[in-house]
This record gives C-alpha cells, structure tokens and sequence, in this order.
C-alpha cells in the first residue's frame, strides 16, 4: 500500500484536487442561482424545490471539506481508491459548461415531439373539481371534459385560459390548441396537453407565442370529433407565466 | 461464502479509457442530431436549446439523490466495519438474497443513490447475491416510492403487481448471479476491494471518521456522477429526438405493450420516486401489464443505470444485469395481461 502514495507527482494531483474543488463550488452556486433566479422550476416541479436546496446544500459542504483536506495536505491518500483524470472532471463539468453557454429556457413548442394531448394526465384531487370555472387551467379543463357526460356539457361555461399555441397543418384557419407542458417531477417526464380553441383573429397568433384566451366554452368538430371547444372573445399576448408548467 | 473475500488486484487496462469513448460516442450522437436537425429544416440551436433544458432537468432532479446516496456510501465506508455485514447476513444464500430485496426498506434510496451505496457494502465483504438484489429493489421496495405508487394506482393490480414482480425478480437475478458467477468475474477490482488494509490506517477521532466520510463522498459523487451525466445526456437526447407519438402507436398487445414500455421505462430514466405519476399518462393506452412491466423494470435498470453499473460490474455482468430483468419483467407482464384477459 506504501507505494500507492508517491506514484502521482504531488503537483498534478494537487492540481486535480483544486479542480474538483472548483467543480463542487462551482455546482453548489449553481444550484443556488437556479433556486434564486427562479429559474428551478424551468427544469423541476416546485413541490422538489427542496431536493435542489438540499443538493445545493451538499455541493457547498463536500467543497468545503475538498478546500480543507487540500489545504491540509494531510497524508491521507492512501483512502483514495480511485484517480480521478481530467477526462472525468470534464464530464462531471458538462452542465456547468452547458449552464453557462446555453441561456436557461422551459420546454415549450420546439420541445412538442409528434403531437399535442387531449387526454388528461395524473390523478387530481377531489378538491381540483371544485375550482371555479375561471380559475381552472388547461388541465383542470381537461380533467372535466374526461368525466363528464357529454361534450356538450360545459356549453355556456365561461373559460380564462393561458397557454402556448400549437397548430397542425390540419387545423382550421380559425383554430388552435392553447396548450402547456405537464410535469411531475422533472422535465424528463414533461408531456404536452392542450385544448383547442376558435376564434375570428386567431390566424394572428404565432406558433408558439404565450397567449390568454377568454370566452365560452361549446360543442363543436374539432378533428373530425365533437368535443368542447373554447370559443374566444379575446385573445391576447402575454409574457411566459413564472411557471411555466402545470403540476399533476 | 470464502471465496467472496477475494485478494485486491489492480487492472487499469480499458476502463481507463471507457469515460473518454463514452464522451466522444456522446459527441457522435450530438453531431448527428445537428447533422439530421440541419438537413430536416429545423433551427440547429432550438433544438440543442430543448436538449440542454432535458439533459439539465433530469441532471438537477437525479443529483441531490446521488449526492445522498454518496454521503451513505461515506458514512459506510468510514465507520461500518466488515465484520458488522458478516455478523448481520444470514449464512444461507436464500435468506441471504431475500434479506436483499427487502433491505431497501433499511436503506431508502433510488436507483441514482443505489449504486454507490451497493458498491461500498460491496467493499465490505457483501455477498454477491444479496448486493445484486438490493440493487434491483431498493429503488422501489423503499417508503417513499410505495407512497408514490399508492397514491398514483391506489390499493390494486398494479401496486400489487410491481411488489411481487419486483421481489421475484430483484430475488431471482440476485441468485442467479450470486450462484453462477465468482465473485472476482463479477465486480470490478475497485468494489471487490476488501478494507483489511484500511482498518490499520483507519482515523481513529469520530471527526476524523466524519471528514473522511465526506471526502470519500465527493469522491464517489465523481465517479458515479459522470456515468449519471452520460446517462443524463444520452436520455436527454433520445427524448429530443424520437417522437413518442410514433412509439405509442405499438402500445396494444398482450406481449408487444409490455415489450414496448419496458424499453420506453430504459429510454426515459424517470426517478422510481416519481414513475408512477408518469406511468398514469399511458393508463389508457396501455395493458395493466405494460404498466406493471414499466414500474418494475424501470427502476431496476435504465439508460444511466446501466451507465453507472459498469463502475461496479465486470462488462458481462453488466450484460446480465440488463437483460435478465428485462426477460424476467416481460415474461411476468405478460403473464399478468393473460391472467386479466387482455
């Protein structure tokens, strides 16, 4: 074991060591700008909010003890069971790297890959069914066209929904479908939900563009199905909400 | 049981060089994704722009938990002594393996924190069959995650199903590699390391112990956090580019559903904490058993998983440890949509 010690030049090595220092640091502020600029809940549901603060947490004490034992020099190394190279800090550098190229953004139309879902997603409490009709987002709508009777129940039910807009080829002129990316934990499992929507002006909407439809709901063909259609007096452009997903 | 204490032996030979192959495999995947995102008319930097908000999104979620499970692995490995496993571990592998299963319950961690948590008990003289059935069921058979699938399924078929599934599997690859394989075909050289060195020059102060721990913690963090950041990326680039729209066209059938969700579970490496909520979005595409199938299999194995298996396990292994729970699951799935009638 004695040999294990002086095998590495002392320099190199302590090179590397401030380097993984750098890295947890580096990690650590990271997780704290995201959790400060608000820009967490691009990537995670809020309800884990906590996770990051504890990782962030974790990150800062590791490079804090990694500072130390450096410093320290303490002969220690023999514990060391495997050599980290620059081609691991590297990797594990990789979304630091990408953090900082790459301006931090929610998923939103580019990330909608072969279509856009009617369905509901999740189990809703009790408690969402009892919403008041202008407060109820694109899923809780969907939620309710899932266990009512018939599409043409909510004919004259006043809606107030945000959303991105999303169309297909097939799409009337004066369609689209608002729509907002579900999440239950973090992006990986983030599925586009929208309800379709009618209006005389809303060719003027870009794809893509976060808008607020106002008006009433009613039965009609939307895709070759009867389904509840929400049919807008107003449509306006609004900014991205602070969070841009619906939590099931 | 004596030959799982096996001498230490150093082999750096290609393992040295498997993160730099996975790296440039990595950047072979991001050119080609360029190269079809370019000649197919869509904006080069939308998509690396989706790609970098998947691939951080999965990375911030799954880090705090290998962070975690890192500081278990260095409280393990500074003050949990070898002697302390073999005293605790039943002498018939049976009992062993089962115990193994179950010791999740113990030690709750997901499939992010499992690995260096295995590898240290591992390093401790854990026999092969107990430390490969811990590893396939900790991630589900653990509080949280029962939480989460009750909540999400409620008391029924499905979470019946991913318990019994899990353990029969988790128990049955567990003893199957525990049997066939010898310890030293099995882990790599560094997780089948035995500490005797270590006990002689082991800090004796509880705070020496503790910043040993966390030394030994940052040091894991590095080691599994590269295979989790490969694993991140390469699901993070499967997600931006194969529609789901074309895959949930195969999701009926007895056996091609399940087939299919299984390697829908390996390809999206959701958390086992939170499948279940995702698994809710397929419930009416889907076969119960598909379902089931996605919950049991998904935890045990997936695209980072596997990435952070080969840091413990010889590449054979690794190979088994993918598709014997793969079988396993598909064949219990559609065993399970033939008993329901589908």
């Amino acid at each position: 074991m004695t040999t294990i010690h002086h095998h590495d030049a002392p320099p190199r090595k302590l090179r590397i060591a401030w380097a993984k220092t750098a890295i947890l640091l580096g990690m650590g502020v990271y997780f704290s700008w995201l959790i400060i600029s608000g820009n967490l809940s691009n990537y995670i549901n809020q309800r884990f909010a906590w996770l990051a603060v504890v990782g962030a947490a974790i990150f800062i004490l590791l490079a804090l003890v990694n500072v130390y034992s450096n410093l320290q020099r303490a002969d220690d190394d023999c514990h060391e069971h495997f050599q980290i190279g620059w081609d691991i800090l590297l990797i594990v550098a990789l979304p630091l790297i990408l953090a900082l190229l790459i301006p931090s953004r929610s998923l939103g139309i580019e990330a909608v890959n072969g279509g856009i879902s009617l369905s509901p997603v999740g189990v809703a409490s009790p408690s969402a069914f009892q919403r008041d009709p202008l407060d109820r987002n694109i899923l809780d709508w969907l939620r309710e066209f899932d266990r009512a009777a018939s599409p043409a129940a909510f004919n004259g039910t006043a809606a107030d929904v945000t959303g991105f807009v999303y169309r297909e080829p097939a799409f009337a002129e004066d369609s689209f479908m608002i729509s907002r990316f579900t999440m239950s934990c973090c992006v990986a499992d983030a599925f586009p939900i929208g309800m379709p929507v009618s209006a005389s002006d809303a060719s003027h909407f870009e794809a893509g563009v976060w808008v607020r439809a106002q008006g009433e709901l009613k039965a009609a063909d939307f895709g070759g199905d009867v389904m509840p259609v929400l049919f807008a007096d107003s449509i306006e452009a609004v900014d991205e909400p602070r969070q841009p997903y619906l939590y099931p | 049981m004596a030959t799982m204490r096996v001498a230490a032996k150093k082999s750096p030979g290609l393992s040295a060089f498997k993160p730099l192959i996975l790296a440039l495999l990595l950047v072979f995947f991001l050119a080609a994704t360029g190269y079809e995102a370019i000649s197919s008319g869509i904006d080069y930097a939308l998509v690396i722009g989706v790609f970098a908000t998947r691939f951080l999104g999965i990375f911030v979620e799954a880090a705090p938990f290998l962070l975690l499970g890192s500081i278990t692995a260095g409280l393990i490995e500074a003050f949990v002594k070898a002697d302390d496993i073999w005293r605790l571990v039943p002498r018939n592998r049976l009992a062993a393996t089962v115990m193994g299963a179950f010791l999740g319950l113990a030690f709750p961690v997901c499939e992010c924190g499992v690995v260096p948590v295995t590898r240290r008990l591992f390093n401790k003289g854990l026999p092969v069959s107990l430390g490969v059935a811990f590893l396939l069921g900790a991630p589900f058979m653990n509080p949280i995650v029962f939480a989460s699938t009750y909540i999400a399924f409620g008391f029924g078929p499905v979470f019946i199903g991913r318990i019994v599934i899990t353990i029969l599997v988790a128990v049955t690859v567990g003893l199957v590699i525990g049997t066939f394989a010898k310890p030293s075909a099995t882990l790599k050289p560094l997780a089948q390391e035995q500490d005797h060195g270590h006990e002689h020059h082991a800090p004796a102060s509880a705070r020496a112990k503790l910043l040993h721990a966390l030394q030994i913690a940052a040091d894991e963090f590095f080691e599994m956090g590269r295979f989790l950041i490969l694993g991140s990326a390469l699901a993070a680039l499967m997600q931006t580019l194969v529609p789901q729209e074309s895959l949930l066209a195969l999701g009926t059938g007895s056996v091609l559903s399940v087939l299919f969700m299984q390697v829908l579970a390996y390809i999206l490496s959701v958390c086992s904490t939170v499948d279940s909520f995702l698994a809710l979005a397929f419930v009416n595409t889907f076969t119960t058993g598909a379902i089931v199938s996605f919950l049991s299999f998904g935890p045990m194995v997936d695209i980072k998983s596997t990435l952070m298996f080969t840091g413990v396990f010889r590449p054979r292994i690794v190979l088994y440890l993918i598709l014997l729970p793969f079988m396993l699951n598909l064949l219990a799935g559609v065993l399970l949509n033939l008993a329901l009638g589908y």
